[in-house]
């Protein structure tokens, strides 16, 4: 289980939307199984082909980098070095990456779980646009390859 | 030069859980050279077998990507702090 306070749930489906139809990346930050900070990171997909076509993993042969953030999405590295500094001077917990669908459903696609390999201890959400007025928000556990589906508890505060 | 360099929790396995390793060197390339040295494994997580930095890996100085300085042939002072950190990436 994740516990997820209604305001940080809000703002992944809020950054989720404000980047549409690219995909939004970021990180969660908390103490156990509780989110306490959304970190909103830049996908920097368009400059990250080479990274993906080294896998197999374009969308399609040929495809324009610049409409690449509307199926991939690579957080800034830079970016994502500093808020992983800002959680730790935080005294929290790195505990989850979520990223957006905006037109698929809510589950890790091949390209999610080839590079969920590196981050088998952190959960990873993701928030699907596919029904712009039912947002879908879903976390999962990736570990060697396997998806288990964690449950999201959303909580008034 | 003593340079700190930043261990993210990936990798964590290979360094006793240590999240941050002290090491002398002048350049990154001999920063990861000692690490490896000291924690053997870790470093071929971080380049290819030619030496080159992996493309799912970001080495950074002071918070800057080294792919934007000089590699990894950047310099290293004193005090300098080496971050490490694999892509984080993925997509419908």
């Amino acid at each position: 289980m994740i516990r997820l306070p209604r305001t940080c749930y809000e703002a992944i489906i809020e950054h989720a939307r404000r980047e549409a139809p690219f995909e939004c990346c970021g990180l969660l930050a908390g103490k156990r199984d509780r989110v306490e900070r959304v970190y909103p990171i830049t996908n920097r997909a368009d400059q990250a082909a080479d990274l993906f076509a080294e896998r197999g993993l374009m969308p399609r042969a040929g495809a324009d980098p610049a409409t690449l953030p509307a199926e991939r999405y690579f957080m800034d590295p830079e970016e994502l070095f500093r808020a992983l500094r800002e959680v730790e001077a935080q005294a929290l917990d790195h505990l989850a990456n979520y990223h957006s669908h905006p037109a698929t459903p809510a589950r890790p696609s091949r390209t999610d779980i080839e590079f969920a390999a590196y981050w088998p201890h952190v959960y990873h959400l993701i928030c699907s646009l596919a029904d712009p007025d039912q947002p879908d928000l879903r976390a999962f556990r990736i570990v060697d390859g396997r998806v288990t589906e964690i449950p999201i508890v959303v909580e008034d505060e | 030069m003593a340079v700190t360099l930043l261990i993210p929790a990936p990798l964590r396995r290979f360094t006793n859980e240590q999240a941050s390793v002290q090491v002398e060197a002048g350049t990154v390339a001999e920063a990861l050279a000692a690490l490896d040295a000291e924690y053997p494994g870790i470093r071929e997580r971080i380049c290819e077998p030619d030496g080159r930095l992996r493309r799912f890996v970001s080495v950074f100085v002071n918070g800057r990507d080294v792919r934007s300085l000089q590699g990894l042939e950047t310099p290293l002072r004193d005090g300098d702090e080496v971050g490490i950190i694999p892509a984080m990436a993925g997509g419908q």
